[in-house]
């Protein structure tokens, strides 16, 4: 009986988390006015419904939970950070929505309602009226991934009469085709090469901030998560490191990539792939440190990547669209609170002492050497690359000779300041404290590491898993 | 925790709650002024001096070999632990006395010498974290915490490098720095990696674990890269005479005295593991000694003061390294100490060096004998040296023909990929103008 109560209220808190920003992007439609204020609300209501949920949760079994509340947050501090100009109903309306999308898919326990939130999510960045970028590659790649992965569900409906992930759970539905497309779909959403060019053309033309938000959905490592290695565990195991050599092959051709990069937008959307791509190969990793690492990464780079494209979006609206990382321009002068939060941001994604990413890097790169002791050594040679990378674009965006045509530039706003300063907050208390979230990482990592089996012909180590 | 435990404790984590404390109060909008930074600063090198001189106290009075501070495990999965581990033993004390020391000398010196600079609370706030890790750094019972403080060091170093960040040359150098550290980093990530996969634990606080002869050998050559990217050997010369735009205070301590001797620390700590793998010393011994030489010539061949002086720097740890692959380990912490000692006053009278010339000049009457010992070698070998050393050993031109460009070209050659395809399904211009203010492009 409480356990029927339970699982009643926990509906109950997902209904309002996703409603009351469906609720709040419907009205805004209709009311046009006010959209931060509305926006802020409607995210808070998500925050302390996923945060009820959270504490209900029972230990190791808390992940999505965990992770509605921190993209109920990451929303809540995007409605803040959002500069006046892009603060209308429109946007306002496609980031409630996406939070709204979002959220649906982390709290699925059924495929239909996971491919509901996975198609509704990429909807305002394929209308272009709404939030969608100028370039085809990200509307065409979003398409395919839910095509493709309408299919993958179609067949593993057909093969398995059920909708419930409990119920498939390690029947493999559908065979290697069904897992073939749903690694496809992966693909196409997550950017892995060579499906990754989508990512920078989105972050480029579409607003940075609404980007920023859908690509830290990760709904792509949610995919495997979720449903790819509780349904596929013996697929999963001979044909995984695939997907992993893959993985880790996109963290080092984007990082490559990244190096001489001039705008800031795009240069930001490489190393935001190449960091997420390292969590998908931390989840396949089979090791109970690669897991948690990538669990914990997922918060890091989630958090960062917000907090950056966030900060250059306000640099933009003070010192022009066109800044370019080919040369100084000296911003630090005009906004230095904005150059310490972006470096703090820049430096905890690619793991500084100090800072939650430190953890989530060590156990990350530790969990992949073991699985793959050849190949892992990409992911450490990814990670040099991107803090050179993040470093040369601080420096140029930052560092240099005052300029002159700037009178009233405002450093961070109290608004932004106390968003970011959030942020902040937590990766380095984090990285101060982090067994408080490696500890539950590390019960969940245990619950997704039973799902999966020893590696077949194509795995290099059997699993440590126990 | 007993007294001795707390003053370890205090002398490591001191700056670090200094760094916390300033920073925060300047994110909330309170910029304090010189006198009380340089107070602050001098009070905190003060304290822990004092911690100081009791853990000296009781390493002489007493036979105890180390106290260990231990705090449990920073985070764990299953069997792989973080362990949080202090130690302080007869190895480890001359390097946190030094750095106590130095810095807190540093800090009074740069009062002076950065007074009116508009980055004088920038450079105290770096000097503090820089402070915290190194002490972190040689403090640390475990490499896994020795990563700490040395990416600490790292970052700190490079800030301070493009510190004169007015001119683009010293920005462009820090991106270099930061660029070979991260680039050998790696080496020492896989070392801990290897000692958690064959030993187990990374923790040398209750001695080095004990591996198998090419396992040794492995770790002992990645421990070896991380070394050597940090202390300039060969072939990582290059970052250095590059390192000497930031201001004279920061080259002082940083490649006079403390980072610059970080590498021979972590060999140091691996002395047990070195002296077991011949092959492994043998690289320390040649790397040591082929730095040592390529230092003394291209700081012969050096114009300016700083630069010469980091070449010697540079041809001292070269020798460190070699005393340390010779397994001379207290030769090479008293050699640490002297040269350390002496090349931070030698760089912080570099700006003056002119002046003392001059008046040693008007001293003797006259100037200096310029007889050298290279003026013994026929003209055609000086000729070929001095183009050899003029060009710093051609380290850095091997470097980037062998390694940046390629890379840079490959960058390129991915970004002509990615453009393949890429069209806008609506036209946008490119904004190629430069950047101008909001009031001069017309919006709100």
């Amino acid at each position: 009986m409480a356990g029927t109560e339970w699982i009643s209220g926990a509906r109950s808190l997902d209904w309002i988390a996703i409603g009351a920003p469906w609720l709040a992007a419907a009205g805004l439609r209709a009311l046009r006015g006010h959209a931060r204020a509305v926006g802020f609300v409607a995210a808070l209501v998500s925050v302390a419904a996923s945060a009820l949920r959270l504490l209900a949760a029972p230990r190791g079994e808390s992940l999505y939970e965990a992770l509605m509340l921190l993209f109920s947050c990451l929303t809540a501090g995007a409605t803040l950070v959002l500069p006046k100009r892009d603060c209308d109903s429109g946007t306002v309306g496609g980031i409630l929505f996406l939070l709204g999308a979002t959220l649906l898919a982390y709290s699925s326990e059924n495929l239909l309602v996971f491919l509901i939130g996975w198609v509704l999510s990429t909807i305002p960045f394929i209308m272009k009226s709404w939030l969608g970028a100028r370039s085809w590659r990200p509307a065409a790649s979003l398409w395919l991934s839910n095509l493709v992965l309408a299919g993958a569900i179609g067949l593993i409906y057909e093969a398995g009469h059920a909708f419930s992930i409990d119920t498939l759970s390690g029947r493999s539905p559908g065979g290697m085709l069904a897992f073939g497309l749903l690694v496809t779909a992966l693909i196409f959403r997550k950017g892995i090469s060579p499906a990754h060019a989508w990512v920078a053309d989105a972050a480029e033309s579409s607003p940075p901030i609404p980007t920023a938000l859908l690509l830290n959905g990760h709904l792509g490592a949610l995919l495997v998560a979720k449903l790819i290695l509780p349904l596929f565990p013996r697929t999963a195991g001979n044909l995984f490191p695939v997907l992993s050599w893959l993985a880790m092959a996109t963290a080092l051709y984007v990082a490559i990539r990244a190096l001489t990069e001039n705008s800031p937008r795009r240069l930001l959307a490489f190393l935001a792939l190449s960091q997420s791509a390292c969590i998908l190969a931390g989840l396949e990793s089979r090791t109970p440190e690669g897991i948690t690492g990538a669990l914990v990464h997922w918060f890091v780079v989630t958090i960062s990547t917000m907090g950056l494209f966030g900060i250059l979006r306000l640099l933009e609206v003070r010192f022009g669209e066109n800044l370019t990382a080919s040369h100084y321009l000296g911003l630090a002068a005009h906004s230095p609170r904005l150059a310490v939060f972006f470096a703090v941001f820049g430096l905890a994604l690619v793991g500084l002492p100090g800072t939650l990413s430190f953890c989530s890097q060590d156990l990350l790169i530790h969990g992949t050497l073991m699985s793959h002791p050849v190949t892992g050594v990409v992911l450490p040679i990814a990670t040099a690359m991107n803090a050179v990378s993040i470093f040369r674009l601080f420096a140029r965006l930052f560092l240099g000779r005052r300029r002159t045509g700037f009178t009233h530039a405002a450093d961070a706003l109290p608004r932004e300041r106390w968003a970011l300063a959030a942020g902040v907050l937590f990766v380095v208390l984090g990285g101060l404290f982090p067994n408080l979230i490696v500890a539950q990482r590390s019960a969940e990592a245990d619950r997704i590491g039973a799902t999966q089996t020893p590696r077949g012909p194509l795995g290099l180590i059997s699993t440590r898993i126990k | 925790m007993s007294l001795a435990q707390a003053a370890l404790l205090t002398v490591v984590t001191a700056p670090g709650a200094v760094f916390i404390i300033l920073a925060s109060l300047w994110l909330l909008g309170w910029v304090p002024s010189e006198r009380t930074l340089s107070r602050t600063t001098g009070l905190t090198f003060a304290v822990c001096v004092l911690g100081l001189c009791h853990l000296v106290w009781i390493f002489a009075t007493t036979n105890v070999a180390a106290i260990t501070l231990t705090f449990g495990n920073w985070f764990a999965v299953h069997e792989y632990r973080f362990p949080l581990v202090l130690m302080a033993d007869r190895v480890v004390l001359p390097f946190l006395a030094m750095t106590v020391v130095l810095s807190g000398l540093i800090g009074q010196f740069s009062a002076t010498y950065l007074h009116r600079e508009s980055g004088f609370f920038r450079f105290f706030l770096l000097l503090h974290l820089f402070a915290f890790g190194s002490l972190l750094a040689f403090a640390a019972g475990s490499f896994d915490l020795l990563i700490g403080g040395w990416e600490l060091v790292g970052i700190t170093s490079v800030l301070l490098i493009a510190f004169f960040d007015q001119r683009p040359a010293p920005v462009e150098n820090g991106l270099r720095v930061f660029g070979v550290y991260r680039a050998c980093d790696i080496g020492l990530l896989l070392a801990v990696f290897t000692l958690h996969k064959w030993a187990g634990s990374a923790s040398f606080a209750a001695g080095m674990p004990r591996l198998a002869g090419t396992q040794s050998t492995v770790v002992c050559l990645f421990l070896l890269l991380g070394a050597a990217g940090k202390a300039a050997q060969i072939p990582f010369s290059g970052w250095l005479p590059r390192a000497m735009e930031g201001p004279t205070p920061s080259s002082a301590i940083f490649y006079g005295a403390i980072s610059i001797h970080a590498g021979a620390y972590l060999l140091l700590r691996a002395q047990p593991l070195l002296a077991e793998t011949p092959a492994a010393s043998i690289c320390v011994i040649v790397i040591g000694a082929a730095t040592a030489i390529c230092g003394t010539l291209a700081g012969r061949a050096s114009a300016d003061a700083k630069t010469s002086l980091a070449f010697a720097s540079l041809t001292q740890v070269g020798v460190i390294f070699g005393e340390i692959g010779f397994g001379w380990k207290s030769i090479a912490v008293a050699h640490i100490l002297g040269h350390a000692l002496v090349r931070t006053l030698q760089f912080l009278r570099a700006p003056s060096m002119l002046h003392d010339y001059h008046r040693m000049h008007s001293a003797i009457g006259g100037e200096v004998s310029r007889e050298r010992t290279e003026d013994l070698l026929p003209e055609q070998v000086r000729v070929w040296l001095y183009r050899w050393a003029f060009d710093r050993g051609h380290l850095d031109t091997i470097l980037d023909r062998w390694f940046i460009y390629p890379l840079l070209e490959l960058s390129r050659l991915f970004s002509r990929l990615d453009s393949m395809g890429r069209f806008s399904v609506e036209r946008r211009a490119k904004p190629s103008m430069p950047l101008r203010s909001p009031a001069e492009q017309g919006v709100e």
